[in-house]
């Protein structure tokens, strides 16, 4: 096709009208010069008429080929085709209705997920070379440690010794809430320290101002401190001369340096600060700094260097850093992998499993309209015959099918796109802290260009498969199922039943996985955490201003900290802690009991600081010997209190009471010994689902620190003590600021906020994919019931049973479910291992849930099958009559 | 057998020749075939259009409307450049065909 043809083609398509009038202008100019002609040669009007259309040979036929050779009859078609659509869709609103919200909310759901899916596994790190960037990790076997944090001087060595990384820097793995004096009342902001190279390394900039140095790694470089951009924004105002200004952080002055950009957020999201490590350099020959693990390394792969090179180099060095240092990197291994898997990495299983459910209920939703497509093809089997014996061609015939589905199709996935962007505003309002790791997700082109494909795929396959399904059958067939009215052949049942079925399957593998969750959930609901949650206020402050106080100060502080919170009506107990139960759990020691081989020394023991009344605070009982008490402070006989699990595990058949511990896994001259005065209940430290770890508990009055925990019990409601409790704390010190003030129950809730969050979600999936379902059986079972009145009414008039011919019908309903259940069940049996590591407390193989859901399925499908089976009975008895 | 069909696709070159003479409208078209072919060929008159219309798609003609002697408007079609060259180059290969035709006809 020439330019000039396609220019022709397109004009015509807005000339249209002026082109007709002149076709019919110059063909009416041609009948009349003819009709003159043979006038003038004495043939008579009417008859010299004749003879010009009988020479002109079908007036209208030309026309038509004339129009056909405009070029634009396809678009004027697609036209006509459209109107035709339309008008079915306004005659049958149901059908059309459902088919679209079916549509929409498969592919709303799908839209939701993968924007979450794309934002955080698709899109490469927002950093210079994202795929160069691999994160670096401490393994040992003896320890059983698996990816854990390195320490600080290994890290070191890393970097002076591995050729194949141009760079290593590091975070540190814990965040702290610093008090920022200097930008209103004090705030708190999480702070992250770094070394001084890690931007340079990422090659990120700040937005604003300069990044550190890499002399910032070492207390003798400068104070400073870079900002979120959120920080910057929220606390600062957007103010640019905030860089340059000092600020009081943690009671020392530091000065913004510059502001991160929005889109960066490591180590989290919601990370407000970084400031430098600032480690003393005459630590870098210490014991402790190889000792104490607690870095996130990462490190840039030097040119041309492959990952598989990197982690062979490293693990040399490693191995000689183990001859180097013998007991403190007994059996230390590292590892390494790209940054962007490490990061997602406890992300990637749950949103896959997300993406797999709407994955499953899209299945559904397309089975759902393939299965009400067909069911109508099938009863319009007779038109598209008609049309067909008329002299239309089966292209023309497929294009008006394929247009309908795909104007539903279109439509079905404009309304999805707005569900899934709705959805996914919901989606990250409601994701629990640190499901997504990244939080500017929303619908891009990807997730549009996956509707459009989705929208495309089903277009072609509910468009084609009728029309084309419909071709096979001899038209007279068709034509006399037409008159009898049984319009479904063979081949239609047996489609119609396996899309049924197959809905069935999908929607029982879906409400499987969901009640797998929702179980594993209330499972982890009804654990014992080990301690009371009712009437228990947990809050966190930090002493910045107190953090050059003598030992003695403190304790004088807490003495009355603890007095004020005891005063305030309601209140039972007050207690200090270094760490509050799910929140977090501090660092790990080795130790040993005195007097004992091997066998009586352990490592990863957790350790906790707290004062006197704690356990009656949280309501952990005395299992034997004493709780600490005043005399424990200051000066003290050094002291100690076990839980239940480190007794039972190293003082089997021996009392603990009176035995020393210290904490080094082989202890020499320089160990302190801790006299164990008690064993306490256990306390789930980690996580609810996480079983009690091994812990030793020093009374804090014997090692004041500045950053605590308070723990309040009191009666009745604990949220009615938040203000007494606030105001009794700015009483006592106005620059004090309480950083978090929560109940315990409020505490638990929150650390199971993301396998409620998983439980919920799949839930509602697998409601909306099993309601689907359900349509998709009533769907065929009343077809199928419509088509049998007549035969129902013979069979009545006979004298069948009611209740006889009412199980005919239901029996289908039951058949249709039954053999999906057995399917889906299979499928959920076989597929249950990829839930296992997401799974607490259930089999994903738990026979409960899938009789559960088996049970559920088939009684709402016979039930659907119920309205159809009334029907039939009604209308068969009076069919009967009418006769 | 006084009349006969125009063969399929020889129709664009008649219509190629008589326009080469002057510009004409459809009508008139039909009557010169009618009259050249001395009453042999008879153009199915309304076939004559889509073959104007597909000439004029291939740039071989040009139309416009104009007012006849008579005063009435009518649709002139002109050959173009392109058109002019067709005329000769289809001339050539219609004789080229059938003098093949004569010889195995011959034979």
């Amino acid at each position: 096709m020439g330019f000039r043809n396609a220019w022709m083609r397109v004009r015509a398509n807005f000339r249209r009208a002026s082109d007709e009038q002149d076709l019919q202008d110059e063909i009416q100019f041609h009948l009349d010069q003819e009709t003159a002609k043979h006038v003038r040669h004495g043939i008579p009007p009417d008859e010299a008429r004749r003879r010009a259309l009988a020479a002109f040979g079908g007036v209208e036929r030309t026309k038509e080929t004339y129009r056909d050779g405009r070029g634009d009859r396809p678009l004027a078609d697609v036209g006509a085709d459209l109107g035709f659509a339309l008008r079915l869709l306004r005659r049958n609103p149901t059908l059309a209705g459902t088919v679209i919200l079916t549509l929409a909310l498969g592919m709303g759901s799908v839209v939701a997920i993968f924007s979450a899916v794309s934002a955080v596994i698709l899109r490469p790190l927002p950093f210079t070379q994202p795929d160069r960037l691999v994160a670096l990790w401490e393994n040992n076997d003896v320890k059983g440690w698996r990816g854990e944090t390195a320490a600080p001087a290994n890290m070191l060595d890393w970097r002076e010794r591995v050729s194949s990384f141009s760079g290593v820097e590091a975070w540190t793995n814990f965040t702290e809430e610093a008090i920022v004096v200097g930008a209103g009342d004090p705030t708190a902001l999480r702070a992250v320290a770094v070394t001084g190279g890690f931007f340079r390394l990422l090659g990120v900039r700040p937005a604003l101002g300069a990044g550190f140095d890499d002399g910032d790694t070492w207390s003798t470089g400068r104070r400073v401190v870079l900002l979120s951009h959120r920080a910057w924004r929220d606390k600062f105002g957007s103010d640019s001369s905030v860089v340059g200004r000092t600020l009081r952080v943690d009671g020392r002055d530091a000065e913004v340096v510059g502001v991160m950009p929005g889109s960066f957020g490591l180590p989290s999201e919601d990370t407000e600060m970084w400031t430098p490590s600032h480690w003393d350099p005459q630590d870098r020959g210490q014991d402790w700094f190889r000792r104490a693990h607690f870095m996130r390394p990462v490190a840039r792969l030097a040119a041309g260097v492959s990952i598989e090179q990197a982690r062979a180099e490293l693990m040399t060095v490693m191995s000689a850093l183990e001859r180097e240092h013998p007991r403190i990197n007994a059996s230390m291994k590292a590892d390494l992998g790209p940054l962007h898997e490490y990061l997602v990495g406890s992300t990637r299983r749950p949103l896959m499993i997300l993406l797999g459910a709407t994955g499953l209920l899209l299945l559904i939703a397309c089975a759902n309209v393939g299965n009400l497509l067909l069911v109508r093809a099938a009863a319009r089997e007779r038109e598209v015959v008609l049309r067909r014996a008329l002299g239309a061609s089966w292209g023309r015939i497929v294009r008006q099918a394929l247009t309908e589905s795909a104007l539903l199709s279109l439509i079905g996935g404009t309304v999805g796109l707005a569900i899934g962007w709705w959805g996914t505003r919901v989606l990250v309002a409601w994701q629990p802290a640190g499901l997504l790791p990244v939080s500017n997700v929303q619908p891009d082109a990807r997730v549009v260009a996956v509707v459009l494909m989705l929208c495309a795929a089903s277009a072609a396959i509910f468009g084609t498969a009728p029309a084309l399904w419909s071709a096979q059958r001899p038209a007279a067939d068709a034509l006399k199922d037409g008159m009898r009215g049984s319009s479904a052949g063979r081949k239609a049942h047996l489609w119609v039943h396996g899309l049924a079925v197959g809905e069935v399957a999908l929607a029982v593998t879906l409400t499987v996985a969901a009640g797998l969750f929702v179980r594993s959930y209330q499972r982890l609901t009804l654990v014992d955490p080990g301690f009371v949650t009712s009437g228990t206020v947990a809050l966190t402050l930090s002493l910045p201003t107190r953090r050059d106080d003598p030992p003695q100060a403190l304790t004088a502080f807490y003495d009355q900290l603890l007095a004020r919170l005891r005063a305030i009506p309601g209140v039972e107990y007050a207690a200090l802690t270094s760490h509050v139960p799910l929140t977090a759990t501090g660092l790990t020691m080795d130790f040993a009991i005195r007097g004992r081989g091997s066998d009586g020394a352990g490592r990863e023991v957790l350790h906790r600081r707290m004062s006197r009344d704690y356990f009656k605070a949280m309501g952990v009982p005395l299992i034997a010997g004493r709780t600490f008490e005043d005399a424990d402070g200051i000066g003290g006989e050094p002291v100690i209190i076990i839980n239940q699990t480190l007794a039972t595990r190293y003082f089997a058949g021996r009392d603990p009471i009176g035995q020393y511990i210290a904490n080094d896994f082989t202890p020499d001259s320089s160990s302190v010994w801790r006299r164990v005065i008690g064993v306490v209940g256990d306390e789930r430290q980690v996580a609810v689902g996480t079983p009690p770890q091994i812990e030793i508990i020093d009374p804090i009055y014997q090692d004041p620190r500045t950053g605590f925990h308070v723990v309040v019990r009191g009666r009745g409601d604990p949220s009615a003590l938040f203000r007494p409790i606030e105001s009794a704390i700015s009483a006592l010190d106005p620059m004090l600021p309480v950083l978090s003030i929560r109940t315990m129950e409020g505490i638990v809730d929150r650390s199971l906020v993301r396998e409620r969050f998983m439980a919920l979600l799949l839930a509602a999936f697998a409601v909306v994919g099993a309601i689907l379902a359900v349509i998709g059986v009533y769907g065929v079972v009343a077809q199928a019931a419509q088509r049998r009145i007549p035969e129902i009414g013979i069979r009545l008039a006979l004298g069948a049973a009611p209740a006889h011919v009412r199980w005919l019908i239901l029996r289908h309903g039951l058949a249709l479910t039954a053999a999906g259940a057995v399917v889906g069940s299979l499928v959920a049996f076989a597929a249950g291992g990829v839930l296992r590591q997401l799974l607490f407390g259930v089999s994903p193989r738990d026979a409960f849930t899938f009789a559960t859901v088996i049970a559920a399925i088939v009684v709402t499908g016979v039930c659907a099958a119920w309205f159809p089976a009334r029907r039939v009975l009604r209308r068969g008895a009076s069919e009967v009559l009418n006769r | 057998m006084p009349e006969s069909d125009v063969l399929r696709g020889t129709l664009d070159l008649l219509i190629l020749k008589v326009l080469s003479a002057e510009p004409m409208h459809g009508w008139g078209v039909s009557q010169r075939i009618q009259e050249r072919s001395r009453g042999v060929l008879d153009v199915n008159q309304g076939s004559l259009y889509p073959a104007l219309q597909r000439l004029e798609q291939r740039g071989l003609v040009d139309s416009e409307w104009q007012v006849t002697e008579q005063n009435r408007r009518a649709r002139y079609y002109r050959l173009t450049a392109a058109g002019r060259r067709a005329v000769g180059q289809e001339t050539a290969n219609w004789r080229r065909y059938v003098t093949a035709v004569e010889y195995i006809l011959e034979a």
